[in-house]
């Protein structure tokens, strides 16, 4: 079993010759980008896009899958479609997916696409070429980088190397390794003279792992299933028995108007008998 | 009975509608019907359909509780109708689902592949099971009509209702969970959700609206049947029905603010914000207004104060869910979502099924409770075995009619996309053929823009030579193309391009040509652009048009000799050597803009090249405008208008004009 591995991108330098892009696509055989609306920029990440160099503040920023080492979209995939495998990369099973595209909600960078042009569709993402590191190879995109702005090796390798630079030279970089801690941590690392807020959607999800989030409330299902299953099976058998104390009464007593304490906004005992008799002759819980 | 008629005809005009749709949708995928994108991944059919879906079907549970388990008998009245409203509204959720699922043959896998940290598994989870109890629950109203007067299914019949009770609380349990589930789905969104909605608080105020929801819907039902029906609810029971949606109300108008104060958001509440102002109208409207009228015993008691209180209920707990999954939920700036027509028809479809299927049960089946009032007799079912339709045909040519009006109008409206998407993908260009040809090159022209120098002669164009003819800008027009000219005008000994003016005269193109390691084919056929796309036409030939532009750094190193020439250009070493902290092309290349050129480059302009709008329309509409201006016989007017290009509103066909999709 190998270590976790990561991807660290010096966005200090980056060219933006996208030859990354370019070796990207080849690898995975992806097509031309086409725009499908004007609303979707051509050159941000899409199906057929999983690597994308975008120009902010005067600086060459890599966006990709950031593959967390606790991804929420493997976590809100229903049917496990998305695994985190141990060697770092978040892959993808077509044929496990049904399409809920729920990940895509889910994740914090807004990394997944989805084929919307297809009849068949399926979640295109970064996959940080498992299969080629199978093979004992480096990723793509980091072997196509001529000025080396991308290395990959050992996430704790790479985290040292990160802060090495920082140290190195504090004025070149803003002192933040981005995906050390967010969210967990990724598995994607990022440096930069510039902040990279931008690359989250909305605003920062903080450190804490988002699957946590979701665990915190799925993990009362069982009490919930308990207390609400009990709850309701004491209450029809205390309002039950106290409706036949209050016949009884209301037998003995024909006077009295006491009716049952569940509801004692006025109605009359005989008419809470009527329709208990109602009940019986037509309801779907009388017969017994 | 003719009010019924009439709301048969039109929910069969949108099935109609349906039908076009869904074989638009399952025939070309979601993104030829849908808005929906990588920016607003769930939009609609999950916000209404599903989500929405599930709360108004919130009824059936409240209710169970309500008549089987608390024993309010005097809501009995309501209890089938729900059950009834409930099934077919999970129903509707189902069906709903697959139509948003990309792959909806793979509905099932939540069951072959659980993974059970997934909200979603757990709601999937749950409809399923709540759907096989709501059918269990509702079974018994099918098996009493005559028609399954059989033995077996007598024997089913009363085992059901034996044991009745241990479905009603199972359909509890499982309405909890997946009710409030539904929220949790947003857990996983902390940066993403607004912090007005988000809170850990989600699944509980999820559920907790759902009840409230619940009740104010049951007393929809009973109003709508009323109308269509005739079916009278003693007035006491619907205002008890709405003094307790009032208290759920409260309670979670309770959470929802008690929860921001206590996590220290109240503040973003009265930011003046437009997320602030959704917040209170969304809040007031679900809760606030119908909370307060059903708090008034006059008002909770007329018909009308209640319809107003459980519509405003329905309306405000619906865009609760739309503002959590869709309006809240960030997405890139400059992306927006809306709903296109079919979306929303599907909705409406599914709805109309939905109501139809009700309408039939109602008809044939013992829904309603006999109005202990009125001394009416009992509206009987009709057995199934005489008359599934209704009487007189012409209702159902009326049905018939108005589902093939849908399907028409539904299939006139069909966007281009739908119909041949392919008008959507980029156009490949023509097929290049070479000719052989004399070029009559223009040596003025040639020596205006300094390629040559005053005198020079013209180096091809005597003797024939190989001409391309190629369609250069995937515009499908064909240009003439002189290859070998542009070989000597770019090629490894000429590079006269790119430093033609006097600075590049002390240079000897042969060194330089070797140092920069380039052979001029490159300068066309080159990587720089990703994928090793060709330049077009238009990255040298300013006149023309491009949205990018052609600067070669490598030749600007050599033409400036190396590292000093540096601070030619970045002269201030401290800033990151962009674009932007450049100097401007125009400081050293004063004659950039073209003589004879139309167009008129703003001075403010420091990029290499014009804008692709103002090439175009100034290389076009001046052009146009003089020709009409002078030869009115030859042209039409309209010659020099908009329309003469940007021939269709379509948006496929106005993105064909724009270079960077037609590659």
């Amino acid at each position: 079993m190998t270590k976790p591995q990561a991807i660290l991108t010096d966005a200090t330098k980056c060219i933006g010759c996208e030859k990354c892009v370019d070796a990207c696509k080849r690898e995975n055989h992806l097509p031309d980008d086409l725009s499908r609306s004007w609303k979707v920029r051509i050159d941000s990440l899409s199906s057929t896009r999983f690597t994308t160099v975008v120009r902010h503040d005067g600086e060459y920023v890599r966006e990709q899958c950031r593959h967390c080492v606790q991804p929420a979209c493997v976590s809100a995939c229903p049917v496990g479609a998305l695994q985190k495998r141990s060697d770092g990369p978040v892959v993808y099973d077509s044929d496990r997916c049904m399409g809920c595209r729920y990940c895509m909600m889910a994740c914090p960078f807004g990394v997944p696409r989805y084929e919307w042009e297809k009849a068949v569709p399926h979640i295109k993402k970064c996959t940080m070429c498992a299969p080629r590191l199978d093979r004992g190879l480096q990723p793509a995109c980091v072997e196509a980088c001529p000025t080396h702005a991308t290395i990959f090796g050992d996430r704790d390798e790479l985290l040292a190397e990160a802060h090495r630079r920082l140290r190195a030279s504090p004025e070149r970089y803003l002192q933040t390794v981005y995906g050390e801690n967010d969210v967990g941590g990724t598995s994607v690392l990022l440096i930069a003279g510039v902040p990279l807020d931008f690359l989250n959607r909305g605003r920062a999800p903080g450190d804490r792992p988002l699957p946590s989030r979701t665990w915190a409330a799925l993990s009362k299902v069982p009490t919930i299933v308990l207390a609400v299953g009990g709850l309701a099976a004491g209450t029809w058998w205390i309002t039950r028995r106290r409706m036949k104390l209050a016949e009884m009464n209301a037998e003995a007593l024909p006077d009295s108007a006491s009716g049952t304490e569940a509801h004692p906004s006025g109605d009359g005992a005989p008419q809470d008998s009527r329709e208990a008799v109602q009940d019986k002759g037509s309801g779907s819980g009388g017969h017994r | 009975m003719s009010r019924r008629v009439a709301v048969k005809t039109v929910l069969w005009g949108v099935v109609g509608a349906l039908a076009v749709v869904t074989v638009a949708r399952f025939w070309r995928g979601l993104g030829a019907v849908t808005n929906l994108s990588d920016a607003a991944p769930w939009g609609l059919w999950v916000a209404f359909d599903v989500m929405s879906g599930v709360a108004l079907a919130a009824g059936g549970f409240t209710l169970a509780a309500t008549v089987h388990i608390f024993h309010l008998k005097r809501f009995h009245a309501f209890a089938r109708p729900a059950i009834l409203t409930a099934f077919l509204g999970y129903t509707a959720v189902v069906v709903g689902l697959l139509y948003d699922l990309g792959l909806p043959w793979h509905i099932w896998h939540p069951i072959l592949y659980p993974q059970d940290r997934s909200a979603l598994f757990e709601v999937a989870m749950c409809v399923m099971l709540y759907l096989t109890v709501l059918a269990i629950e509702f079974a018994p109203v099918v098996l009493e009509h005559s028609l399954f007067d059989r033995p077996l299914l007598r024997g089913i019949h009363r085992w059901l209702e034996k044991y009745a009770l241990v479905f009603i609380i199972a359909g509890i349990v499982l309405s909890t969970l997946h009710q409030s589930s539904l929220g949790s789905l947003f857990l996983i969104a902390p940066g993403r959700l607004n912090p007005l909605w988000y809170t850990p608080l989600l699944p509980v105020l999820y559920f907790v609206s759902a009840v409230g929801l619940g009740l104010m819907m049951v007393l929809t039902e009973s109003n709508v049947s009323a109308w269509l029906f005739g079916h009278e609810v003693p007035s006491k029971a619907r205002a008890g029905l709405g003094l307790a949606a009032a208290w759920v109300l409260l309670l979670y108008v309770a959470l929802r603010l008690g929860d921001l104060a206590l996590r220290g958001k109240l503040a973003l509440a009265f930011a003046g914000t437009g997320a602030a102002g959704l917040f209170w109208f969304e809040l007031s409207v679900t809760a606030l207004v119908p909370m307060s009228l059903c708090f008034i015993r006059p008002v909770r008691e007329s018909r009308v104060g209640l319809s107003l209180a459980s519509g405003l209920t329905i309306l405000g707990v619906v865009g609760y869910r739309f503002d959590t999954a869709i309006v809240a939920y960030a997405r890139p700036a400059g992306a927006s979502y809306f709903p296109s027509w079919m979306e929303i028809v599907v909705s409406l479809g599914i709805v109309s099924l939905a109501v139809l299927a009700f309408l039939f049960f109602t008809e044939h089946l013992h829904v309603f409770d006999e109005p202990p009032a009125a001394e009416l007799p009992p509206p009987r079912p009709q057995p199934l075995s005489h008359r599934v339709l209704p009487r007189p045909l012409g209702w159902l040519r009326g049905y018939s009619l108005a589902l093939v009006l849908g399907t028409t109008v539904a299939f006139a409206l069909l966007p281009r996309r739908v119909l041949t998407p392919d008008l959507a993908r980029p156009v490949p260009a023509l097929k290049a053929m070479a000719v052989d040809g004399w070029m009559r090159a223009r040596p003025d022209k040639l020596h205006d823009i300094g390629v040559l120098r005053p005198g020079e002669p013209v180096p091809l164009g005597a003797t024939p030579a190989a001409l391309l003819v190629l369609d250069g800008d995937r515009d499908w027009r064909r240009v003439i193309f002189p290859h070998a000219f542009h070989e000597w005008l770019v090629g490894p000994n000429g590079l006269r391009l790119r430093w033609r003016r006097g600075e590049a005269a002390s240079l000897s193109s042969t060194a330089s040509g070797e140092q920069s390691g380039r052979s001029g084919c490159a300068t066309c056929h080159h990587a720089n652009l990703p994928l090793e796309r060709n330049s077009a036409c238009a990255s040298c030939h300013r006149d023309m048009f491009s949205t990018t532009d052609l600067f070669d750094h490598q030749a600007h190193v050599v033409a400036l000799r190396g590292r000093d020439g540096c601070t030619r250009c970045h002269a201030n070493s401290a800033l990151p050597k962009t674009r932007a902290t450049s100097t401007p092309c125009l400081h050293c290349h004063k004659n950039l803009r073209l003589a004879d050129s139309y167009l008129k480059p703003k001075p403010t302009l420091t990029g290499l090249v014009p804008g692709y709008e103002q090439a175009m329309h100034g290389l076009c509409v001046e052009c146009h405008r003089r020709e009409v201006k002078e030869h009115p016989d030859r042209y039409p007017a309209q010659l020099a208008t908009c329309a003469t290009c940007h021939r269709a509103p379509e948006k496929s066909l106005m993105q064909r004009l724009e270079p960077y999709a037609a590659r």
